[in-house]
């Protein structure tokens, strides 16, 4: 599986430069106070990981990593932890970047601020990343975006059926308080999980 | 002589086409040429020996394995070049060379880096940037570097000059001078077959219409060219397939020895793999 973890990043290392060009403006754009654009480097994750698809798609990857030991499985095991690896590094370069700014301006750091600012970031990126995955490996990146656009659209139009005409009684959560960052954790490594296994069950059984 | 790939009574159904009871096998220490025009059932076949396509039925053994079940162990000892499908081409020769050998245990670095080499590869340059030679090259070198037993090749030399195609075919030809290997080789280009594989299979409209060893089609295989009185004369049971022309017809027998003592017929021409493709899918019986 590592073979198939270093294709990936070794295609994602031709975005290296512009990577490094964003962290440039990041870091200017952060220290003129001209605005908080410490969402984009996580951002550029997804961007970045569904060039990877583009690619794979257009010189037909997946056929031939069909033919390599274990190739079916260890396709997709490879574009999850590459995807992981992938935020994680943007989320530290991102999360240092913001100390540095902070340092500079107000020469105090405000840890927790920036680290949740991060964190909540890297999740959202992962949550969507979860969900955007099994449609990639059953439809095609062209025709996944249309399903991605229907879940999303669906989770949002739901939700606000439920708040607005769901009488929701008033349960107190308090007492989960102190342990939110360790439920968070869990319903993301479980929904990463299942989004795995959704599209490695795809891929098994997928012809090309 | 012991198997390497069988395929028995292998079909498939799509809405367009089908193939219908494709049997051949591969035994040890051949060349295996695989021939019929655009659409024939190659490439299907080919994918459905490779797991790529799932859905079918009928049997396929890979050194004695059933590919379905044993697809890792199998996948470890083939190498494969497919029409087109490869590693992506914003990827360098450099990138595949740290790639494979965490895939294959058995990956061979040195030899890698002799064909690159060889072939005059860039180590550091996209593949984007590689003509289309230079791509194929490039598959071939990446299929053969873990020492398969096994090479299933889907036009691996199409796009190739002829300087690069013999260059391939010796690599091909050494290759299979350890006995324990076999080849399959899917070609148009059929002068390359005739130079180096042992047996031919020819597939037309997803059927194996002849699947023989390449001495004996080509030894015993002629076009008798004949005018239509002469041609009347034939039994159909004598000859294969006929193309009539607006001067003569040509005429495919199975047996250019035994013919010229049924009929009056002083030259029985040789034949080539191409003339037998064209006779074979455009001839009449």
């Amino acid at each position: 599986m590592i073979g198939f973890i270093i294709k990936d990043l070794a295609m994602i290392k031709s975005n290296f430069k512009l990577l490094g060009l964003l962290i440039i403006v990041y870091l200017f754009l952060g220290l003129s106070g001209e605005m908080d654009i410490s969402f984009i480097l996580p951002f550029m994750s997804v961007m970045i990981m569904i060039s990877t698809f583009s690619y794979d798609s257009y010189n037909k990857w997946d056929a031939y990593a069909v033919t390599l030991p274990n190739g079916r499985k260890n396709s997709v095991k490879a574009k999850y932890l590459a995807t992981f690896i992938i935020i994680i590094l943007m989320t530290v370069i991102t999360t240092l970047s913001a100390f540095l700014i902070t340092y500079i301006k107000t020469k105090t750091l405000n840890y927790p601020d920036i680290i949740l600012n991060m964190l909540g970031t890297a999740i959202g990126i992962l949550v969507v990343e979860a969900l955007m995955y099994p449609f990639i490996y059953k439809f095609g990146l062209e025709k996944a975006r249309i399903g991605i656009f229907i879940v999303v659209f669906g989770i949002v139009i739901f939700g606000g059926f439920i708040l607005n005409y769901v009488d929701i009684p008033d349960i107190s959560l308090n007492f989960l308080e102190n342990y939110w960052p360790i439920i968070l954790i869990v319903i993301i490594s479980l929904m990463l999980y299942l989004s795995y296994r959704i599209s490695l069950r795809i891929n098994l059984k997928k012809e090309y | 002589m012991e198997n390497i790939l069988e395929v028995k009574n292998l079909n498939k159904q799509y809405n367009d086409f089908a193939l219908q009871d494709i049997s051949f096998n591969i035994p040890k220490g051949m060349i295996m040429g695989f021939i019929g025009e655009n659409g024939a059932g190659k490439t299907t076949t080919i994918k459905a020996i490779l797991n790529i396509i799932k859905k079918y039925t009928g049997e396929i053994k890979i050194f004695g394995l059933d590919n379905r079940q044993n697809s890792a162990q199998i996948n470890a000892e083939i190498g494969v070049v497919l029409d087109d499908s490869f590693f992506p081409e914003i990827m360098t020769p450099a990138d595949i060379a740290k790639s494979m050998p965490k895939i294959y245990p058995t990956w061979d670095s040195a030899l890698y880096q002799k064909y690159l080499q060889e072939f005059s590869l860039p180590q550091n340059k996209q593949i984007k940037t590689f003509s289309k030679g230079m791509r194929k090259k490039l598959e071939i070198v990446t299929a053969i570097a873990h020492h398969p037993k096994l090479l299933i090749l889907d036009e691996p030399t199409s796009g190739l000059d002829p300087v690069a195609r013999r260059e391939v075919i010796d690599i091909f030809q050494n290759f299979i001078q350890n006995e324990e290997c076999a080849i399959l080789l899917s070609s148009h280009i059929t002068t390359d077959l005739e130079h180096i594989a042992d047996y031919i299979t020819f597939i037309n409209k997803g059927k194996i219409i002849l699947s023989s060893s390449k001495d004996d089609l080509l030894n015993n295989y002629g076009i008798v060219k004949c005018t239509e009185k002469e041609f009347n004369q034939f039994a159909k049971t004598d000859y294969l397939k006929y193309v009539k022309n607006k001067y003569d017809y040509e005429v495919l027998v199975p047996n250019k020895k035994e013919f010229p003592k049924k009929y009056p017929i002083k030259v029985i021409d040789k034949i080539t793999l191409d003339e037998l493709m064209i006779i074979m899918i455009k001839g009449e019986k």
